[in-house]
């Protein structure tokens, strides 16, 4: 016999509230690495607390058309994100500084390493100067590896709104990426 | 490189130690349990007094087994606990900060004016779980003439509890 859905798990948690445990126990795991992922492990942990929390409480609201919970859970950790930029920024580019460290250090040319060093700082700041809407479209596209449809309901968006926004954000990205002046004459 | 392949460059894993999804369970069920039974309102609520309230706390739920109602807490601006709720059994019990209400603790007042007594589900192992965590035995477990097995710890503070569990008094 095939486990139930979250959907179905959820339904059932209306009346049994305890059966809501299950769900913590399918996607905690995702949720904290997602959380660990923005933020980094100790802050991370208190808004994952948080999340399910808030999840239990409006779990009547959980649309039951969805097999799985976890874009409406992403959906929520992505809400508590929006309350601690700060600490995003920071861990965001401490990670770039990270990255850049371990590109350089790849036995490539040097010229190589101090373009590491050049970019992805600049692309960290790229990303925390996207408009929040694109950027969590974006981290949960490329980091959380989720579809259109995914990010979509995580941020109950139509479908088309979720591809309008990644144009967005790629098209700013991008704009970094390429050596200057060139971007101002090509046209897209 | 393609914008989404840097994005991707810059994902890094944040090593989260796997008892804090233990914690997280705990909290959880913890807050589903708060919402499934409701709210108990005894008509007596004994309010007990500490100099160091946070401390005195962790040792009635660590020693004792009373558990923090985590939302009736009172806290001040400044973050200092001012009071708490713990549950015991079908009961409550208030723990604040000493001062208000010109309530004592027996550290600073050097005397205790009354005890609360606590039935509990067993007594030996609540005994022995008190010991453990460092409780000071007052009055060693004993069986009384009515029933009762008893004994007495004394809190951080010098408050003395009295935990007791009712058995058949067996036929003469």
């Amino acid at each position: 016999m095939s486990s139930p859905s979250d959907a179905e798990v959820i339904g059932r948690s209306l009346g049994e509230p305890e059966v809501f445990g299950l769900i913590y126990d399918r996607h905690a795991a995702t949720l904290l690495r997602f959380l660990g992922r923005r933020v980094g492990a100790n802050v991370a942990e208190g808004l994952h607390g948080e999340l399910f929390r808030i999840a239990f409480e409006r779990r009547k609201t959980f649309d039951a058309s969805r097999a799985s919970a976890l874009p409406w859970l992403y959906g929520i950790g992505a809400n508590l994100l929006l309350k601690h930029r700060r600490a995003e920024a920071r861990w965001l580019r401490a990670s770039a500084r990270m990255v850049a460290s371990l590109e350089a250090g790849e036995g490539r040319t040097s010229a190589a390493a101090l373009d590491a060093r050049v970019l992805f700082p600049r692309a960290a700041d790229a990303i925390e100067a996207l408009p929040a809407g694109e950027r969590e479209a974006l981290l949960l596209f490329a980091w959380e590896e989720l579809s259109y449809q995914g990010v979509a309901e995580a941020l109950e968006l139509p479908i088309g709104t979720v591809r309008s926004r990644l144009n967005r954000a790629r098209a700013r990205l991008r704009e970094l990426l390429e050596p200057r002046g060139k971007n101002r004459v090509k046209s897209r | 490189m393609k914008p989404v392949d840097l994005a991707k460059k810059l994902r890094r894993e944040a090593a989260f130690d796997s008892a804090a999804l233990d914690r997280g369970k705990a909290l959880l069920m913890a807050a589903i349990r708060q919402e499934v039974e409701p709210r108990r309102r005894p008509t007596v609520v004994p309010q007990v007094p500490y100099a160091d309230l946070r401390a005195a706390l962790a040792f009635l739920e660590r020693a004792f087994g009373f558990r923090e109602i985590p939302t009736a807490r009172f806290v001040s601006a400044d973050g200092e606990l001012l009071h708490a709720t713990v549950e015991v059994g079908d009961s409550l019990i208030g723990v604040g900060g000493q001062g208000h209400h010109g309530a004592i603790s027996p550290m600073s007042g050097g005397v205790e004016s009354q005890f609360i007594s606590v039935q509990v589900d067993d007594v030996d192992a609540h005994y022995q779980h008190a010991i453990a965590a460092g409780a000071r035995i007052a009055n060693e477990l004993r069986d009384h003439s009515w029933g009762e097995r008893t004994y007495w710890a004394l809190d951080l503070e010098g408050h003395r509890w009295r935990f007791g569990q009712r058995r058949e008094v067996p036929p003469s």
